[in-house]
């Protein structure tokens, strides 16, 4: 491979793709993440929750899909990947809810509370890919995945039209200005008659169900299966996408397509003989060390995050 | 008494269950009836006792039935492993080739009744006066204690729901439930099973070696503030450099002609060192970018976990690397055959197993001789016991009294006869080495840089406010950058056990490498609330529940991660501060419950 072939079409389109896929993934979970810590609370259990979210639905799609399947080996069902995505959202609520009890009831730190979520992900699947598929590292592949509009998953139709309605959402609505009051200033909140604990509960969920809607992209929209550790850091990158993008959905998007490009570089870089993939895949991790040093200093957090309400 | 697998009976309150039918022999249990009847009273007798008007009178019933309890349960023990036994010789000396009752175990119902009885000596104590103000001081032993407990009925949970249960047709519920409360209570037993034998205390002390490191990393840098989840990748270019240094330079020609004594006195120092320059330059690029940039460590250090991944895999899996399709990149590092790793650590840069230390040697048929050597043992017991008794002198002078008495120790101990001993097959596989007598210097390094010097100080000031510490006149920056240096490097020094002391089967840096000890690291010093002692002790625990784990494996088919589930369960549960009143967890509330305060409790 030469810098010409870098230049071609048949390089650069399907990087353009693998860039899209790849930032669906970030763009959902930052987003997800954006609401939570508007809220003020720190949710470094995104990567866990990606985690969670991917399994239920690949778990949950092959286990809807075995009893057609068995007539079938081909049945196409096509509410099952639907279903599952739907799962998977629940499940990712019921993370963040956890997060939640533990971060805002319990007023525990928020980043180890967010760390043993992430380890409990690290954990918690090979337990129920041994009891369903006698196997710690990858589920059952599945023929009823997300079905593709146009050469791309409707998911990823969906996480870029979620910025307009996130912006709207959060700078539009009475409900998005209490929640970034919240983040802000809870005690003033609190005064104006907004139930603090109310609002970071649903917006810690928010993030959770958002999530989750990443993960079951990731394991039913862009493979058929659960592998173990397929975030691979995701959760980490889109909260390093967030600061970056300034807690502001439009940030976002942008801190998200760069990272997004830099993972889809990687993918297509990997199998050439450019550079050895194992220098590429780093190249995603340096480049989110690289922007967080030189940004974070001009993004403001919001200004209550990490610490607990006392009433 | 086991209800999987052929054949099993249980001994329940109501009698013995025969699950299956077919048990050969049956132990007599008659007496099991006295014991359900004592339980009862002693229930009843605790409800009576709340009734008492007097709080000194309840406290002391309580105690006398909590003792009580503790007496009746060591004599249900006693003759439920008498009868056992009994069967088993009689139908030995009847001739059998094996015992019937093969693996037997009290059931859960005898360690509950034995908790119980510790709770009522516990809530005796509540009954006097100060008794919340005491637990209140206990706080840093328990919380963690109830984070630990409800990990554990989680985990049960888990295994009641995820492992199923065979049982004939027509078991009824009541065996249903008695096997699968059984099957919970036996994976614990397993779990803690290798408390029982010499062997599981070597293989759990090989486990908790790098965990001791990864956890005082960890806790090192809560002390200071910050949050260190880099451990894992501090390891990794800990164990590139202990590599370098242990292969590369100790192998180089120029270095052929050392005598092998010379040798190891220059190369295994120069290897540990290797290992924690690792680490430690690895830690200190996210303080740096914290203290310079204000990025937030917990990012960064998970971001250079996954680059120091990247960068083991570059030096380990290939020799060869093109770029641009030109340009080839060779590299001297990969051992070359399919597997990823490197090349043998030389002779002298490795740390000796601690079989070997203790005077023992396998001789040339593969058996291990030799006699129990005082040497190491009686160091080490110098080294404190010189420690503590020059109390009095300035801390210096202190510690080179202390480490003169190790000499001393060592010496006396090098003279002193043997004990000969038989080391069995098991325990000599165990790849238990030096590594672990740096992990205890490295605790006593916390505990004394921590706590009995003015950088430590400082340090602790900086973690706990960092305002007033800026204005006190100590520098953030560079206690940022300090402590996260000397966290990655205690989390560089695990790599002395994997490589250097060959922890992993060989004395090489191998793909199989564990980084995610680092990641247990941070349930480690939460579990033991960041001191030196309770991330020794709880380093051991996990050490003690892994090597279960693996017994769990085998002969349940539960996974090991079930292990790593207590951990995160541990983690979580911690950070809640054990679901307890406030009062234990904040620091504030704390102080005026110890003191008695009225109106906050």
């Amino acid at each position: 491979m030469t810098f010409a072939t870098l230049l071609s079409a048949a390089f650069l389109v399907p990087l353009l793709q693998t860039t899209l896929r790849s930032t669906t993934v970030l763009l959902f979970t930052a987003l997800g993440g954006m609401f939570s810590e508007r809220s003020g609370v720190v949710n470094i259990a995104l990567e866990g929750m990606i985690i969670f979210g991917a399994l239920t639905a690949a778990v949950s799609a092959q286990l809807l899909e075995a009893p057609y399947v068995a007539q079938n080996p081909n049945a196409h069902v096509w509410w099952i990947p639907w279903v599952a995505v739907l799962l998977a959202m629940v499940v990712g609520a019921v993370v963040g809810w956890i997060h939640a009890v533990v971060s805002i009831k319990y007023k525990a730190d928020q980043i180890i509370s967010g760390t043993a979520i992430n380890l409990l992900a690290a954990g918690l699947p090979s337990l129920v890919l041994r009891y369903l598929y006698n196997n710690t590292t990858s589920s059952k592949e599945i023929t009823n995945r997300l079905p593709e509009w146009l050469g791309f998953s409707p998911l990823v139709y969906l996480a870029f039209a979620l910025v307009p309605i996130t912006w709207y959402v959060m700078f539009k609505t009475p409900w998005g200005l209490r929640l970034r009051s919240v983040g802000e200033h809870p005690e003033a909140a609190d005064t104006m008659g907004i139930n603090v604990f109310r609002t970071r509960y649903a917006a810690v969920i928010i993030s959770g169900m958002l999530a989750g809607m990443a993960g079951a992209y990731l394991s039913i929209g862009i493979l058929n299966q659960f592998v173990r550790n397929m975030s691979a850091g995701q959760g980490f990158i889109a909260l390093a996408a967030l600061i970056f993008g300034k807690w502001h959905p439009l940030g976002v998007l942008g801190a998200t397509l760069l990272f997004g490009f830099a993972k889809a570089l990687a993918i297509q870089l990997g199998g050439g003989d450019i550079m050895p993939p194992t220098i590429i895949e780093a190249f995603p991790f340096i480049i989110t060390m690289l922007v967080l040093a030189g940004f974070v200093g001009t993004s403001r957090p919001p200004k209550a995050i990490g610490k607990p309400y006392e009433k | 008494m086991r209800a999987f697998g052929g054949k099993g009976i249980l001994i329940t309150l109501w009698g013995v269950v025969d699950l299956y039918g077919r048990a050969k022999a049956m132990p007599d249990v008659s007496w099991l009836g006295y014991f359900t009847i004592f339980w009862v009273a002693l229930a009843l007798l605790v409800v009576v006792a709340a009734f008492l008007p007097e709080a000194k009178s309840r406290a002391r019933l309580l105690y006398v039935l909590g003792l009580a309890g503790i007496a009746v349960f060591a004599l249900e023990a006693f003759l439920f492993y008498h009868s056992v036994w009994s069967v088993n010789d009689a139908a030995l000396a009847a001739g059998a080739r094996r015992p019937p009752l093969k693996r037997y175990s009290l059931s859960l119902g005898a360690y509950v009744s034995f908790l119980y009885s510790l709770f009522l000596i516990g809530i005796g104590r509540m009954q006097l006066p100060g008794g919340r103000a005491l637990l209140v001081r206990w706080r840093g032993v328990i919380v963690p204690a109830v984070s630990m407990l409800l990990a554990m009925v989680a985990g049960a949970v888990v295994v009641w729901i995820l492992k199923e249960t065979h049982l004939p047709q027509g078991s009824g519920a009541l065996a249903y439930y008695a096997a699968k409360l059984d099957q919970v209570t036996y994976t614990f037993q397993l779990l803690f099973g290798p408390l029982l034998t010499a062997s599981g205390w070597f293989q759990s002390l090989l486990i908790a070696t790098p965990l001791i490191f990864t956890g005082l990393a960890v806790a090192f840098g809560f002390q200071a503030g910050l949050f260190n989840i880099g451990a894992p990748g501090q390891l990794t270019i800990g164990a590139i450099f202990a590599m370098l240094a242990g292969v590369h330079l100790a192998n180089a020609h120029w270095f052929a002609g050392l005598p092998p004594g010379l040798a190891r006195a220059i190369f295994l120092p120069i290897g540990v060192i290797a290992a924690a320059a690792g680490g430690a330059l690895w830690g200190a690029i996210p303080g740096w970018l914290k203290a310079r940039f204000g990025a937030h460590e917990v990012i960064n250090t998970i971001m250079m976990n996954y680059i120091a991944a990247s960068i083991f895999l570059f030096m380990i899996a290939s020799n060869e690397y093109t770029f641009f399709g030109k340009w080839t990149l060779h590299m001297p590092f990969k051992f070359p055959g399919y597997e990823g790793r490197s090349y043998e650590v030389a002779e002298s840069a490795r740390i000796p197993l601690l079989i070997n230390t203790l005077g023992f040697h396998q001789d040339s048929s593969g058996a291990w001789t030799g006699a129990f050597s005082w040497a190491i043992p009686l160091a080490l017991a110098f080294l404190v016991a010189g420690y503590i008794f020059f109390r009095k002198m300035e801390l210096g002078k202190r510690l080179l009294a202390a480490l003169a008495a190790a000499l001393l120790g060592y010496f006396i101990g090098g003279f002193l006869p043997g004990i000969p001993m038989h080391v069995s097959p098991k325990l000599a596989s165990v790849r238990l080495n030096g590594a672990f007598i740096i992990a205890i210097f490295a605790v006593a390094f916390y505990n004394y840089y921590m706590w009995r010097t003015r950088d430590g100080y400082e340090l602790r000031a900086v973690g706990l406010a960092p305002k007033a510490a800026e204005y006190g006149g100590i520098s953030i920056a560079k206690k940022t950058i300090l402590a996260m240096a000397i966290s990655g490097a205690l989390a560089g020094l695990a790599a002395t056990h994997y490589v250097l002391g060959g922890g992993i089967d060989e004395y090489r840096l191998k793909q199989s490498l564990p980084t995610n000890v680092g990641f247990d690291g941070i349930a480690v010093a939460l579990l033991g609330q960041n001191t030196p002692i309770g991330v020794f002790l709880s380093a051991l625990l996990f050490g003690v529940l892994s090597t279960g784990g693996l017994q769990l494996d085998l002969q349940l088919g539960i996974s090991r991660e079930l292990v790593m589930m207590l951990q995160a369960l541990i983690v979580l549960f911690i950070a809640a501060g054990g679901f307890l009143p406030r009062y234990f967890t904040d620091p504030i509330l704390a102080a005026q419950a110890e003191e008695g305060v009225q109106g906050v409790l």
